[in-house]
Order: C-alpha cells, then structure tokens, then sequence
C-alpha cells in the first residue's frame, strides 16, 4: 500500500497539523503585536482547513471537502484580511495590552493544554478506530486558552479574535469527534460566526469613534 | 404548512421595511406583520392541539405543544410590542431625539432588525434539528446588538459590546454541548443524515447515549443557554443592555428571548434527564435557579434605575422558571410553563409603562427623578402599580398561581431547603420591587406636565393590563391544554 493511502499515516498527519495548530495558538498568547495575531488566527484557521481536508480524504467522507474549502476561504483568507483592514482603518496602537504578563500566560496556557488532555482522555476508547483523543485534546485547549485570551486582554479587538479562537476550538472538537457536524449545519454555523464578526467589527469602529479608545475597561459606565 | 406562514411573515415585513421608503408605510407592514405573525401562531396551536405534532419539510421542522406555546408567547409579546412601539418612536420624533437627517434610516434600522428578531425566536421554536435550534439562538443576538445601540449613546455602545461578547462566548460553549450530542448519538445511530440531529429523533434514544459524554454536553448547554437566559452569574450583561434598548424591544427581550433560552435548555433537559436520571440536572438547575433569584435581591434593594430594576425582575423570574424545572416532576414542569405565560403578559406591561414613564420624565432615575407619577400620567402609572404587584406574584394575579405551583413541586420533590430559601427571596424581592416603584407613582406631584402622549402607547397599556387581571381568574382552556402538554414532554419518565 502506498504511503499516501494508509490510514496510519493520515492519522500521523493530522496530529502533526494539530500540533501545530496547538503551537499557534499558544503564539498567539505569547506575542504582543495586534497584526501578527492576525496573521497567526489566519495560519491557524489555514491547518484547519488542511486538517478538515485530510480527514476528507482518508474517510472518504467528501462533504468534508466542502468544509475545508468554506474554511480556508472564509477564516484563512478573508476574516484575517477584513481585521487587518480595520486595524489600519482605526489606527489603534498595535501592541496588546495583557493583563498578566506574556510568561505567566504562556505557563497558564500549558497548564491549560494539560487539563484539556485529562479531560479528552474521558473520551478515549481504545477499541474504538478515530481519530485519537490527540486532536480532541488540542481542541479542548483551544477552547480554554481562547476563553483565558478573553478575559487576559482588554482591547476589543483582541477579545474579538479570542471568540474566534474559542470558534476553531469547536471546529477542531467537530471535526475531531465525528467528522463534522452535517453540512447545512456547519454552513449555518460558519455564516453565524461571519456575520458576529461582521457586527463586532462595526461595533468596534463606533466604540473607537465614540470612546477615542479601544480598551473596554474603559466601558464601565453602567453598574449595578 | 402553519410553520411556513409563521416563519415567512416576519422575514417578509423586515425586507419590506427597508424596501419602502414612507415611515408610515414601515409602520403599517410592521403592525401587519405582528398581527399576522400572531394569527399564524394561533393556526400552529390549534393544529399542534388538534393533531398533537405538526412537521414541515420532512421534520426538519417540528412543532409540539411545547414549541407551539413558545411561539404563541413569543408572537404574543411581538403583537403587544407593536402598537406601542409605534407610539414610542413617534414621540421620539416629536421630542427630536435624533437629531437631523438620521429619524428615517433610525426608524428604519428598528422596523427592519425588529421582525428578524421575531423570525429568529420564532425559529428557535419550530425548529426540530438542534443545529439549526442553536443557529436560531445565535441569530436573535446578532438580530439584537444594534437594537440595543438603537440610541447610540456612549452607554448603549457599552451595553451593546457586553451583550455582543457574553452571548457569543456562552453560545459557544452550547454549541460545543451540541456537538458533543451529536458526537454521541452518532455512535448510537449512526450515518451522517441531518436527522441525527433530530430532537424527536434523539429523544427516543437518549437512554442509549454516553452518560459522561451528556453530563458534560449539559453542563455547556446550561452554562452557554443560561447565558441568554441571563441566569447568574452569566447576567450581567442583562440590567445594561434593557436599560439601554428601546422599551418595546427591552420587553421582547425580556421575555421572549428568555423563553427561547429556556426552552432551547429544556429541550437537552430532556435528552440529558433520559440519559442519565433526573438527580444530575435537577441539581444544576436547581443551583443556578436559586442563584438567580438570590442574586436579583440586593440589587432590586438598593436599585436606583427603574429600567434595570426590571431587568433585576426579569433575572430573578428566568431563575423561578429555571428552579422549577430543576424540581422535576409533573408539577415542576407545569409550574416553569405556567410562569413562562403568565410572566410573558405581564413583563411587557411593565416595560410599556416603565416606557411610558421614561419618556414623560426624561430619565429612568428611582430616587433622585420626579415621584408622583400618578399626578401627570393618568393611565400608564396606576397600570405601572398593578403591573408591579402583578409580577412580585401577589394575589390574586396569576404570577401567584405559578409561583404557588413552584412552591408545591418544590415541596413534592422534598426539596424543602429550597424552598425556604425561595421563598425567602421572592417575599424580599416583593418588598423592594414594592417600595420602588410605589415612590415612583405614588408621592408629591412633581411639576410636570399632565397627560399621555398618544393612544398608540396607552391602548397597549390598558389590553395587557385587562389581560393580567383577567388571568388572574381565569385561564382559557385551549391555553391550558397547551401548556399541560407542553409540561407532559418536558416530566415524561421513559
């Protein structure tokens, strides 16, 4: 059997890819420049894509394919460029402002991967041909290092790209689990999360039109 | 075919509205359109009593007694909330809020987003496939957020931005129980139709699915579903945002949209009950209902603004609905339906008249603001009164009658800590929402002008108010029927 037919090796290949995507995100944590962020929640959503498009091919599970290109079109290619455009259009400062700073965070992200990896080993069967708990666990980490991004950062738009993190966090969960939710429902999903960041995004240009500043610890008018 | 009707006349009104270019005209498809939408929920409630389950388009589509009652209370809040929304916006015009040039494309943005916000909650009910029921959840945020910046102050961009990413940080989380669902009766049923997805198909074989797997996918959906439901901690969002929308679409929100999330929760309720036995969630529920409630206490207490008191109120009766549940049994779930009807009529009133106050004083303060209401709005205070002691559950209203039904599954359910504490709670929140609004109407007059402003926002004041007192003796038998049902699929024991 040729390499590229056998399933072992497909499987290797998409822990690689969820390595990766694992590494990425943990970058993104690490790093302070609004655009790299960007760039990084791009290459991201780009191995997911790629990932999507591996699991379609060694399960031939064509609708898969349809996933992985909505994917690569929409989260790779124009989201990332859409925030690009709006950073330049506000011209806010490009540094993020962490909460705690970038070594503490980077060691809460690890411990985070860490409770993620106890968690999907609840899920493993060892009798049961998948795609191992490796990609769930990436997955679950996803989520929880995107729901620390959001309370760790106060910039608007960096607590934008946590949600989308938390986002791909739940693509990765699907795709890993049972091969993707059916298509019309992950297209209805992806055109709920294009239009929120849709709103988001003008919702975000008001604030700086109003505020003159993009920091929401500065929307603290309304209390209790 | 119901289904359809239902579905397609809010999306027809809101293409309408930004078709046409005459307020007028805009006013009129969006009053047609609420009273159609009204019409077609009674048609699927009457097909759902007579035929007990109505499907469209191969059961993607599903309406049981209790979709069909979410509906009629969802069409019911949008029907109440459209003549007086029409009044609202007129004296926002004749008071030039505004400012130049913007009244047409502002009044626009509300008669365009308002009945896309019904479509999506009435989505919410109809639909069978739970991935199509959280698209429909996720819609009614996006449908909302620039309704609540609808004046574009600097506190409503606040209010905005909080519900914007609260609601999509918890709705995220109950997609990922969603797809933990799906990920397990996939193993159970296997292939890749969309009717694995099913509510009717998965509740027939909820019993067969991975307990583990269930018990986290409930924890997600209660944690992201409760988030719209505003219960606590997850609220806070909630005081901000109905403080800063309009009155017709905080009342929409408050009640509605609360039962969309309820509801959406009940529905995994049930698969997670058949699953793994009602302890589990019954004490969730039960945790985060109590919690609700207790946490709307102090804040009702000490509150300073009447419009975040009511979203406090509304808070406080999301967490009875939720307790109820959590009681489990017969009597908890017609006690939670019961609650969920009888709060839908009575909550708008209260934001009408809350509405109707602000509007008259220029303000929403409690303390500092002009008491004597009663002295310049002669319809709208004396309502605003009623309505108050109508919603704390006083007799002989009907909020008495659910929160009665409460208190007995409570005690069924031996759950008498609970109950105490419940009790307890809703008496102090009685005695603050009591005091407020009772100084707002009541006391010296304040040198203000006397008079209502137009019948559009006094009529919708006067039915509902005929509709509280009426219920609170009488309950017209299709409407029971209705809800009895309903509350048999939410207490079934396999």
């Amino acid at each position: 059997m040729l390499f590229w037919q056998d399933p072992q090796f497909g499987e290797k290949l998409i822990t690689m890819l969820a390595a990766l995507v694992l590494v990425l995100q943990i970058l993104m944590v690490a790093q302070r420049w609004l655009i790299t962020n960007i760039r990084a929640f791009g290459v991201q959503s780009f191995l997911l894509a790629a990932i999507a498009a591996t699991i379609a091919y060694f399960n031939h599970a064509p609708h898969v394919y349809v996933v992985a290109a909505l994917t690569l079109i929409f989260k790779a290619i124009l989201l990332p460029l859409a925030l690009e455009r709006l950073v330049a259009k506000i011209e806010i400062r490009q540094e993020i402002e962490p909460l705690v700073n970038v070594p503490i965070s980077v060691i809460f992200s690890g411990l985070l991967a860490l409770l993620a990896y106890v968690v999907a080993e609840s899920f493993h069967r060892p009798d049961e041909a998948g795609l191992g708990h490796n990609t769930l666990a990436v997955a679950i980490a996803l989520f929880l290092i995107g729901f620390f991004m959001m309370v760790n950062r106060r910039k608007a738009l960096t607590q934008v790209l946590a949600l989308l993190c938390l986002e791909n966090g739940l693509f990765l969960a699907a795709i890993s689990l049972t091969y993707g939710m059916p298509l019309i429902i992950e297209a209805g999903i992806f055109f709920d999360v294009l239009v929120a960041t849709l709103l988001l995004a003008i919702l975000i240009y008001r604030i700086r039109e109003t505020f003159d500043s993009m920091d929401v610890s500065r929307l603290s008018r309304l209390k209790g | 075919m119901p289904i359809l009707v239902l579905l397609l006349i809010p999306l027809v009104a809101s293409a309408a509205s930004l078709l046409l270019r005459n307020l007028r005209r805009m006013e009129a498809a969006y009053l047609v359109s609420a009273a159609g939408s009204f019409a077609a929920a009674v048609w699927l409630a009457a097909q759902v009593l007579a035929k007990g389950v109505v499907e469209w388009a191969g059961g993607f589509f599903y309406a049981d007694h209790l979709s069909a009652l979410v509906a009629l209370l969802t069409a019911f809040v949008y029907l109440a909330a459209a003549p007086y929304a029409v009044g609202y916006f007129r004296r926002d015009v004749e008071q030039e809020v505004f400012g130049n040039g913007q009244t047409g494309a502002k009044l626009r943005k509300y008669y365009a987003l308002t009945p896309l916000f019904a479509f999506s909650m009435l989505l919410v009910a109809v639909s069978n496939n739970l991935g199509v029921l959280w698209i429909a959840v996720e819609s009614t945020t996006l449908a909302s957020i620039f309704l609540v910046t609808f004046y574009g102050r600097r506190t409503s961009l606040e209010a905005a931005w909080k519900y914007a990413i609260l609601g999509g940080v918890g709705l995220s989380m109950a997609l990922f129980g969603t797809v933990l669902t799906y990920y397990t009766a996939h193993q159970v049923l296997g292939g890749e139709s969309l009717s694995v997805l099913n509510w009717s198909v998965l509740a027939g074989s909820a019993a067969h699915f991975d307990p583990t797997v269930m018990r986290l996918s409930f924890i997600l959906v209660l944690l992201g579903f409760g988030t719209k439901a505003g219960l606590a901690p997850m609220h806070t969002w909630k005081p901000d945002a109905y403080s800063e929308a309009p009155a017709p679409v905080a009342a929409l929100m408050a009640t509605a949209v609360v039962n969309c999330a309820l509801y959406a929760l009940a529905r995994f309720y049930v698969l997670t009950e058949r699953c793994v036995g009602p302890a589990f969630v019954s004490q969730l529920l039960i945790i985060f209902g109590l919690l609700s409630i207790g946490i709307a206490v102090p804040f009702i207490l000490i509150q300073r603004s009447y419009r975040r008191l009511l979203a406090y109120s509304s808070i406080d009766h999301g967490g009875i609905m939720a307790l109820s549940l959590g009681f489990g049994g017969a009597l908890g779930a017609l006690g939670m339906l019961l609650h969920m009807t009888f709060h839908s009529v009575t909550k708008p009133l209260l934001f009408f008249c809350a509405g109707n106050a602000q509007q008259h004083t220029g303000n929403d303060a409690l303390k500092k603001g002009p008491g004597g209401l009663l002295h310049s709005l002669p319809v709208s205070a004396p309502m605003f009164l009623l309505a108050a002691l109508a919603v704390t559950g006083t007799p002989p209203f009907s909020m008495f009658q659910s929160e009665f039904t409460v208190l007995r599954a409570g005690f069924a359910a031996q759950r008498t800590a609970a109950v105490a504490l419940f009790v307890a709670f809703v008496i102090a929140i009685f005695c603050g929402f009591f005091y407020h609004i009772a100084n707002l109407v009541l006391g010296p007059p304040a040198d203000l002008p006397r008079g209502e402003f137009s019948r559009w926002k006094t009529y919708p004041v006067i039915g509902l108010s005929l509709i509280v007192v009426v219920l609170g003796f009488w309950l017209p038998a299709p409407v029971y029927a209705l809800v009895d049902g309903a509350a048999r699929i939410l207490a079934v024991q396999p």
